[in-house]
């Protein structure tokens, strides 16, 4: 089935030769290019398409696990045989996302796919879906991340509740995240508010909690949503109506199993009746370790462990989850981090000593490590040198080598050693 | 001795890690052989029975009522603190609850608690970025700023002269404000780690008023190194060369 209407043609000729155009300048590169030229001469393309999928659009908002839940919330509902069309986690504001619909649609413009899940910026969300109406919305926590841009949690909440309001059907809130709580009290009436949340036992199991900018004072009753019951290395429990569903994660952590739990919830919201537990559960078993969040991979003949640090909350769980006593670890900020002022309070302490501090951000970063308490052996500015001396090093006394990196500093790490890979 | 260092309501105001140079004042008192204790303090009921400095970080404007209930608690300990001596450094909204009062962009009008000459005003346009000033005491002092509102009355005695950022605005040319040991400042996040100069100004009033002698030493020399390459990324980022001085 598909998305999309007759009188788009000639803007998706337009839309389709721009993007040949920009492949021939760069081969095998995807462009927002061919979107704004779409969007310029079709306006209303994007907001016909994303309203026209049979089973509806579903989004994924919030300010941290929004790209790890789409991508559970895509393979759960793929494994229940739908057809989905998914953006890429990178296009998310309307020139993207007008793009990614012109890579699959035919030449009239449509879209195949039963149901659309998009991941949605909390901050163009509000914006690109404007006039859009989404069957289900889905919304992962409230961080203050990304400062420079947000300013404060208040206007976080504020954009996500525009998201919400675009729900006709379903609102699905972690029900730990007081601010998504007070959000899904606002809800209009014919719109049914889902929630997942974690059980006592899970929370106090947590270190340092859950992260979020205000947590819930009281547990979610597993008579009123889907409660993460435990944790235990890379497998999660959750009650689902009395029903114990075990399931994979891609990753060490809390905060893996609480994206399975929404992506498990959201997938119920979507599919309703067709919904079953053993099959969503086999789709997360089959999701492969992420790139760059406690992925280890085999590099220059060395094991080596990527550590991805992308707002204060994944800070502190990542650097927790780094083995006690790791010997050798190399520790790159890039430039995507405006201000690292933000990620101060998390406490780096256990690290004890970082073996090279990088990135264009290197000399804050070392500063940040220095007032934990933690040992640097050296600074190296530049990624690239860092990160060979690093791998020509010996095999280290304790652990794997490690590497923690912000967005940039991944992307820049991924390219100097010539690993390709998802996201 | 061992001086305590209390950090006020680390809850509700520590948006960009501004509680943290309450952490700093410790570990640079402890690599000088000193000891030091950072105590959170949310309310004055776990106040402890010393208090060698105070630390009041920046929150959002929807937390600024609350935290004035929870500061108004420590209204009389707050200006003992500030008539003896006791260093207080306040960031951000912090700093704004420590003045005469802030008026906000929707119109509510909060009164401060007055330990600092001047109120915050509304300013067209919220700024956001790097905040380079010139400060008679300490050099050049770098940071960032993120703030909704200008910062009037601090004429007579403002933290320094504007290089590069917004700071007090309304065409002060100013940022910050001192009044005795008491600091106000827009430079938000880890601001005494960045500029050790401002934070060993601190430390040395706590040693003075402890009879004893703080010297930087331990680890400070190394740490300061990565200060100092900080500030320069940042200044010259900024638009400011010679950034040392
Ligand atoms: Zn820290």
């Amino acid at each position: 089935m598909r998305a999309g209407s007759l009188c788009y043609g000639p803007a998706i000729l337009v839309g389709r030769l721009t993007r040949f155009a920009a492949r021939l300048r760069k081969p095998g590169g995807g462009s927002a290019v061919p979107g704004l030229v779409v969007n310029r001469i079709a306006p209303n393309y994007l907001k016909r398409t994303l309203s026209g999928f049979p089973q509806g659009l579903v989004v994924v908002s919030g300010s941290a696990g929004k790209s790890t839940t789409t991508k559970m919330l895509v393979a759960i509902l793929r494994e229940h045989g739908v057809d989905v069309f998914t953006n890429p986690s990178t296009a998310n504001i309307s020139q993207g996302l007008t793009s990614a619909l012109l890579e699959q649609a035919d030449w009239r413009g449509r879209v195949p796919g039963e149901v659309a899940v998009l991941e949605m910026d909390e901050g163009h969300g509000a914006l690109v879906m404007q006039g859009v109406d989404a069957r289900v919305v889905c919304l992962t926590n409230v961080m203050v991340d990304q400062i420079d841009r947000f300013h404060d949690s208040e206007m976080v909440a504020g954009m996500l509740g525009r998201i919400a309001a675009r729900a006709g059907e379903s609102v699905v809130v972690n029900a730990d995240d007081a601010y998504l709580e007070r959000l899904a009290e606002k809800v209009g009436p014919d719109v049914s508010v889902r929630r997942f949340g974690v059980s006592q036992s899970v929370l106090d199991a947590a270190p340092r909690g859950l992260g979020y900018t205000e947590t819930s004072t009281t547990r979610l009753d597993p008579a009123a949503g889907v409660v993460i019951d435990s944790v235990e290395g890379r497998t999660t429990t959750l009650l689902d109506e009395g029903r114990r569903v075990v399931a994979g994660l891609p990753a060490r952590g809390t905060h893996y199993a609480v994206d399975a739990a929404a992506a498990y919830s959201t997938a119920k919201a979507v599919l309703g009746e067709r919904f079953s537990g053993e099959t969503a559960a086999r789709a997360l078993d089959a999701i492969p370790a992420v790139f760059g969040r406690g992925e280890r991979v085999t590099v220059r003949g060395q094991e080596v462990e990527f550590v991805l640090v992308q707002n204060p909350a994944s800070y502190q769980l990542n650097v927790d989850s780094i083995e006690p006593g790791t010997s050798d670890i190399l520790f790159a900020i890039g430039s995507d981090v405006r201000d690292p002022s933000y990620f101060w309070p998390a406490d780096a302490s256990s690290l004890r000593r970082v073996a090279i501090v990088s990135g264009s951000k290197a000399a804050e970063a070392a500063l940040m490590l220095a007032y934990d308490g933690v040992g640097i052996d050296r600074i190296e500015p530049d990624l690239a040198r860092a990160l060979d001396d690093f791998l020509a090093a010996p095999a280290p006394t304790a652990g794997v080598k490690t590497i923690v990196f912000s967005a940039d500093s991944m992307r820049r790490t991924r390219a100097h050693l010539g690993l390709t890979g998802t996201e | 001795m061992s001086f305590t260092i209390v950090s006020l309501l680390p809850t509700l105001q520590n948006t960009n890690g501004d509680a943290q140079n309450a952490q700093v004042l410790a570990m640079r008192a402890r690599w000088a052989g000193l000891e030091a204790d950072v105590r959170a303090v949310d309310d004055a009921a776990v106040l402890p029975d010393r208090v060698d400095a105070v630390v009041l970080g920046s929150g959002s404007d929807a937390s600024l009522e609350a935290s004035r209930e929870r500061l108004l608690g420590l209204h009389d300990e707050l200006r003992r603190w500030g008539t003896e001596g006791v260093p207080i450094l306040g960031v951000g909204t912090g700093w704004e609850l420590l003045s005469w009062g802030i008026e906000t962009g929707d119109g509510r009008s909060i009164e401060g608690l007055g330990i600092l000459p001047g109120r915050a005003v509304p300013r067209a346009e919220r700024v956001t970025g790097d905040l380079v000033v010139r400060s008679p005491a300490f050099g050049m002092l770098v940071g960032f700023e993120n703030h909704a509102r200008d910062y009037i009355g601090a004429e007579g005695s403002p933290l320094g002269r504007v290089l590069a950022g917004g700071g007090n605005g309304r065409d002060s040319g100013q940022e910050g404000v001192v009044m005795g040991s008491v600091f106000g400042t827009h430079l938000h996040g880890p601001v005494l780690a960045k500029n050790p100069a401002f934070a060993d100004r601190l430390l040395t009033i706590m040693a003075e008023r402890a009879g004893v002698d703080y010297t930087p030493g331990g680890r400070s020399e190394e740490v300061d190194g990565y200060a100092a390459a900080a500030r320069s990324v940042q200044a010259r980022a900024a638009g400011v060369e010679a950034p040392d001085a």
